[in-house]
C-alpha cells in the first residue's frame, strides 16, 4: 500500500512505468485552450464631483499589428452608463449584442409614464452587476470572455459610478480605474489626482477630462499596442452622455528621441 | 345567420360548399367589437392611436397600455379579443429577436409583416386551435441612415471598395394591417374596430398617398378621427391612447414612442372642438359663405 | 497557406519577428483562478464575536482598489442585509468569493421565509460545509470563515478549507498573512506557549488555560494584528473593516490602516 494519498487511484510506478502527464495535466482537468486574437489595450476612467469620464483609444491590434485603426471601443449603454472594453474585440461584439438585446427587452417592461421612465431604466450599478454574472458564468464554464471590461456612469441614487470586471468575473471600485497597460502607467497618475473618495467630491469635470486626457498621453508614449485617436466619453448628472469618437493626441513632444542613440542605422 | 346549423362552422380550417371559412368570419366579428383603432403612414413618420373603451372605473386612468412596441422602431395596435393582441405582440417581439441575432439588425416593418401575416394564417389551418380573434395595424419607420450591424465596431473606409454610396436612399415610415385570415396589406392609412366605417371616411378625406401630411398634423388627424369614430357608442367612456415614430430627425429619433402628453391632450382638445355644435361657424358662414370648400 | 497564417498568431509574451527558442507547440491553457491577496481573521469570545479583513485587493504587484470589502453580513433584510446574525469573510479569488456569498445569502435569506425562524449558526454553517463540497472537483478558491453567536448566546466560529472541511475554533486567521497572524492569535488568544509561572520544569511545566478574553482585548488584538501584518506582507494594507456580532446585532467599523 503506498501511503501517500499522491499516489492513490494512480497506476503504480514499480508495474506501469512514470505516469505520462502528457496524457492528463497533474493540475487537473483538460482545459479549453484559448487566447484574444484582434485586441484593445487600456481602458482608463476617473470619477469627479457629479459624474465619470471614461477613455480608450481606437486601435485594435493583431498581435504586434495595429490592425485596425478607428475601432471605438467606449459603448454608451444609456443616458446614464457607458461602457469601455478592453481585451478581445469579437467578444466585446458578442457583449455589446448581448446588451443591445437586453436593452431592447428592458424597454418592452418599463412603458410606463415618461416622467418615470428615467428611474426605471437600468443604472451603472445594475449594468455592472449584469455584466459580472455574465463575466463570471462564463469562466466557470472554461470559455471566458476574454475582456476587461470598465462601467461607468451613475447608480440608482444618481450619484458617479466606477466598476470594473474582467474575464475572470473579478469585479471592484474605485475612484480610478484602469486595465491592462493602464493599471501600471495611468492608474498612479490618476491616484495622485484623486487618492479617494474625499478627493471625488473635489474634483471637477475639466480637471478630470484634463488628468484622462494627459494619461492617454503616457500610454500613447510607453504602451506599443497603443494609438494616438481615442474616444473619450463623460457622464454627468443632469446631463446628456458626451461621447467623442475621434479624438487626436494634442501636443505631442519627441523631441527627447533625437537624444537616443544606439538602435536602427544610425550613423553615430 | 344562414351558416348557423349547416356544421361547415363547428371546426377551424373547415370551408363551406361556397368556399367561405366559417372559424375566420367569427373572428372577424369579434374585431368588429372592440375600441377602434386606427394608423396614419405621415411624410416622415407613422402614428398609431387607439380608442381604448372603459369598463370600469376602477382602473387607473392612462395605465393598462395597450399599444406595444416591437424591436425598438416599431408600434403594433389591435382591435378585438386583448389576450389575442398580447400573444400577437409577444410573438412579433420574437420574430424580431430571431432576425436581429441572424442578421445583426432591426428587423424591416415589411418583414415583420409579412412573419407576422404567415404566422396569423397558420392558426387558420388546423383543428387543434381558432384564428387569431384580432386585426393588428403594424407601424414602423425603417431607419434611413446606413447602418452598421449591430456590435459593429468601426465605421469601415469612406471611399473605394467596401465605402460607402453617396445619396443612397431607403428607409421610410410603413404601415401594415393584419387581419384575423392573416391577410395584410401596405396602407396610407388604416381602421379597425367597431368605428372602422366613420374612421376609414375620415382618413380617405386627408389624401394620405399624396405624402404630404406630416407627423404633427397626423397625431391631431388621428386623435380626432378617434373621436368622430366614438360618436356611434357615446355612452361608453373611453381614453385616447397614441403612439408615433418617427424619423431619425424627428421628434423620437426613429424610436416607437408614446405621443407626450402635452401633444396628446393638445390634440384632444383640438378633437373635442371639432366635434362641438359649431356655433361660431354657422355665424361664419354668414359673414364668409365660403367655409363649404374646404 | 495556411502556414503563413498561422506562424505569427499572437502570444500572451510580447511578438518578436523571429521564433522562440522552444519549438514545441505552445498552449495558453485559460486559468480560471487567480489571487486577490488579504489577510481576514476571526475571534469568537464569551458572548460575542470577532471579524476582521483588509481592504486591499491585487493582482500581482498591481493594488486594485484600495476598498474591498472581505466581510459580509449574511440572511439579512434587504440590500443593507439589515438585521443579519451571521458574518462571512473570504479570502482567495474574490469572484468565487463573491458567488459564495451570495450563495449562502440566499439559502439564509430562503430558510427564514419557509421555516419562520432565523438558521442557526450551527446550520448556517454545515450548509456552507455543503456548499463549498458541492464543487469538490472545480472549487471555490477561498478561504472562508463564518461567525455569529450559538443558541446559548455565545461566541461561534467556523473556518474552512476550499472543499468543504471545517472546525469549530477560538479563533482563525485566513489569506496571504494568515502565517503571520495565526501564530500570533495561538499565542494571545490560546495562550500557546505560555505557562503557568513557577508551577515546575521540563514537562512538569503546565500551560496556561485559555479562557475568553474580554472585547477590548480582542480589538486591540485585532489592530495590532493587521498593523503588523501589514508591515510584512505586501499585499495587506489601505484599510480594515471590523465586524462584531452580539446580542444586539452586528457593529461595522472601518479604519485606515498604511497605503504603501
Amino acid at each position: 500500500m503506498n501511503h501517500f494519498p499522491h499516489g492513490w487511484g494512480r497506476p503504480r510506478d514499480d508495474v506501469y512505468g512514470a505516469y505520462n502527464h502528457a496524457y492528463l495535466q497533474p493540475d487537473g482537468s483538460k482545459q479549453h485552450t484559448q487566447s484574444p486574437i484582434v485586441t484593445g489595450t487600456s481602458v482608463i476612467a476617473v470619477k469627479f464631483k457629479d459624474g465619470v469620464v471614461i477613455a480608450a483609444d481606437n486601435l485594435a491590434s493583431y498581435g504586434s499589428l495595429a490592425r485596425f485603426t478607428d475601432v471605438k471601443r467606449l459603448r454608451r449603454f444609456n443616458s446614464r452608463v457607458v461602457l469601455g472594453f478592453g481585451g478581445d474585440v469579437s467578444d466585446m461584439q458578442h457583449l455589446d449584442r448581448l446588451l443591445s438585446t437586453l436593452s431592447i427587452r428592458e424597454d418592452y417592461s418599463s412603458t410606463a409614464s415618461e416622467s418615470d421612465n428615467a428611474a426605471r431604466e437600468l443604472n451603472a450599478r445594475n449594468l455592472h452587476t449584469y455584466l459580472a454574472k455574465v463575466m463570471y458564468k462564463r469562466r466557470s464554464e472554461f470559455n471566458p470572455l476574454w475582456n476587461a471590461i470598465l462601467v461607468v456612469g451613475l447608480d440608482g441614487e444618481s450619484q458617479p459610478f466606477l466598476a470594473t470586471v474582467d474575464l475572470l468575473g473579478t469585479t471592484f471600485s474605485a475612484p480610478t480605474l484602469a486595465t491592462g497597460f493602464g493599471a501600471h502607467l495611468a492608474q498612479p497618475i490618476l491616484r495622485r489626482a484623486v487618492p479617494d473618495e474625499a478627493a471625488v467630491a473635489e474634483m471637477t469635470r475639466e480637471k478630470a477630462v484634463g488628468v484622462v486626457r494627459e494619461c492617454m498621453k503616457v500610454l500613447f508614449y510607453r504602451d506599443a499596442r497603443s494609438i494616438d485617436k481615442y474616444s473619450m466619453a463623460v457622464v454627468e448628472k443632469e446631463k446628456e452622455v458626451e461621447l467623442v469618437e475621434d479624438e487626436q493626441l494634442e501636443q505631442q513632444s519627441w523631441a527627447f528621441a533625437e537624444g537616443i542613440k544606439g538602435y536602427g542605422t544610425q550613423t553615430v | 345567420m344562414t351558416s348557423i346549423g349547416t356544421g361547415y362552422d363547428l371546426s377551424n380550417s373547415v370551408f363551406s360548399p361556397d368556399g367561405r371559412n366559417f372559424q375566420v368570419e367569427y373572428a372577424v366579428k369579434a374585431v368588429e367589437n372592440g375600441g377602434t383603432a386606427i394608423g396614419i403612414r405621415c411624410k416622415d413618420g407613422v402614428v398609431l392611436a387607439l380608442e381604448k373603451l372603459i369598463h370600469s372605473r376602477l382602473l387607473k386612468k392612462d395605465a393598462n397600455k395597450r399599444i406595444a412596441t416591437v424591436d425598438r422602431k416599431v408600434g403594433v395596435v389591435s382591435a378585438g379579443l386583448l389576450p389575442d393582441g398580447r400573444h400577437f405582440v409577444s410573438r412579433a417581439r420574437d420574430e424580431a429577436a430571431q432576425w436581429r441575432s441572424i442578421y445583426k439588425s432591426p428587423i424591416p416593418t415589411s418583414s415583420l409583416a409579412d412573419r407576422m401575416g404567415g404566422y396569423v394564417q397558420a392558426y387558420t389551418l388546423y383543428s387543434s386551435v381558432r384564428p387569431f380573434g384580432v386585426t393588428a395595424i403594424v407601424g414602423g419607420w425603417d431607419s434611413e441612415a446606413e447602418l452598421g450591424v449591430d456590435g459593429q465596431v468601426g465605421s469601415g473606409p469612406k471611399v473605394g471598395a467596401g465605402g460607402k454610396r453617396e445619396g443612397a436612399k431607403s428607409g421610410g415610415p410603413y404601415l401594415y394591417m393584419i387581419e384575423p385570415s392573416g391577410l395584410y396589406w401596405g396602407y396610407y392609412g388604416a381602421a379597425t374596430g367597431k368605428g372602422r366605417q366613420a374612421a376609414k371616411a375620415e382618413l380617405e378625406k386627408l389624401n394620405l398617398a399624396d405624402g404630404e401630411i406630416s407627423l404633427e398634423q397626423g397625431v391631431k388627424e388621428a386623435a380626432r378621427i378617434i373621436y368622430v369614430a366614438h360618436e356611434d357608442s357615446k355612452d361608453k367612456e373611453f381614453e385616447l391612447e397614441m403612439t408615433w415614430v418617427s424619423s431619425l430627425e424627428g421628434p423620437t429619433k426613429g424610436h416607437h414612442q408614446e405621443v407626450p402628453k402635452a401633444l396628446r391632450e393638445e390634440a384632444e382638445r383640438l378633437a373635442k372642438k371639432s366635434l362641438e355644435p359649431e356655433d361660431e361657424e354657422e355665424e361664419a358662414r354668414v359673414e364668409g359663405g365660403d367655409r363649404m370648400e374646404e | 497557406m495556411a502556414s503563413v497564417f498561422s506562424a505569427s498568431i499572437p502570444q500572451e509574451a510580447p511578438g518578436y519577428s523571429f521564433n522562440h527558442l522552444s519549438s514545441g507547440t505552445r498552449e495558453h491553457a485559460f486559468n480560471p483562478y487567480t489571487d486577490n491577496g488579504g489577510s481576514t481573521l476571526g475571534i469568537s469570545g464569551a458572548d460575542f464575536t470577532i471579524f476582521a479583513g483588509d481592504t486591499r485587493s491585487t493582482s500581482g504587484y498591481n493594488i486594485n482598489t484600495r476598498y474591498a470589502p472581505k466581510l459580509f453580513k449574511i440572511g439579512g433584510e434587504g440590500p443593507s442585509n439589515e438585521n443579519a446574525r451571521i458574518v462571512l469573510s473570504v479570502v482567495g479569488f474574490a469572484a468565487d468569493g463573491n458567488a459564495l456569498k451570495e450563495r449562502l445569502d440566499t439559502v439564509v435569506k430562503m430558510y427564514k421565509y419557509q421555516h419562520g425562524k432565523p438558521m442557526t449558526v450551527a446550520a448556517c454553517a454545515q450548509r456552507l460545509s455543503h456548499i463549498l463540497y458541492s464543487k469538490r472537483f472545480f472549487p471555490y478558491y477561498v478561504h472562508a470563515i463564518l461567525g455569529g453567536l450559538d443558541e446559548d448566546g455565545k461566541g461561534a466560529l467556523y473556518s474552512y478549507d476550499p472543499v468543504g472541511s471545517y472546525e469549530r475554533e477560538q479563533c482563525r486567521a485566513a489569506g496571504s498573512a494568515s502565517s503571520l497572524i495565526m501564530p500570533f492569535l495561538d499565542n494571545q488568544v490560546n495562550f500557546k506557549n505560555q505557562y503557568v509561572p513557577g508551577s515546575g520544569v521540563g514537562h512538569a511545566l503546565e500551560q496556561r488555560v485559555p479562557e475568553p478574553l474580554p472585547r477590548k482585548d480582542v480589538e486591540q488584538l485585532v489592530k495590532d494584528a493587521f498593523t503588523s501584518a501589514t508591515e510584512r506582507q505586501i499585499e495587506v494594507g489601505d484599510g480594515l473593516q471590523m465586524m462584531t456580532i452580539t446580542k444586539d446585532g452586528i457593529e461595522e467599523v472601518y479604519s485606515p490602516l498604511k497605503k504603501d
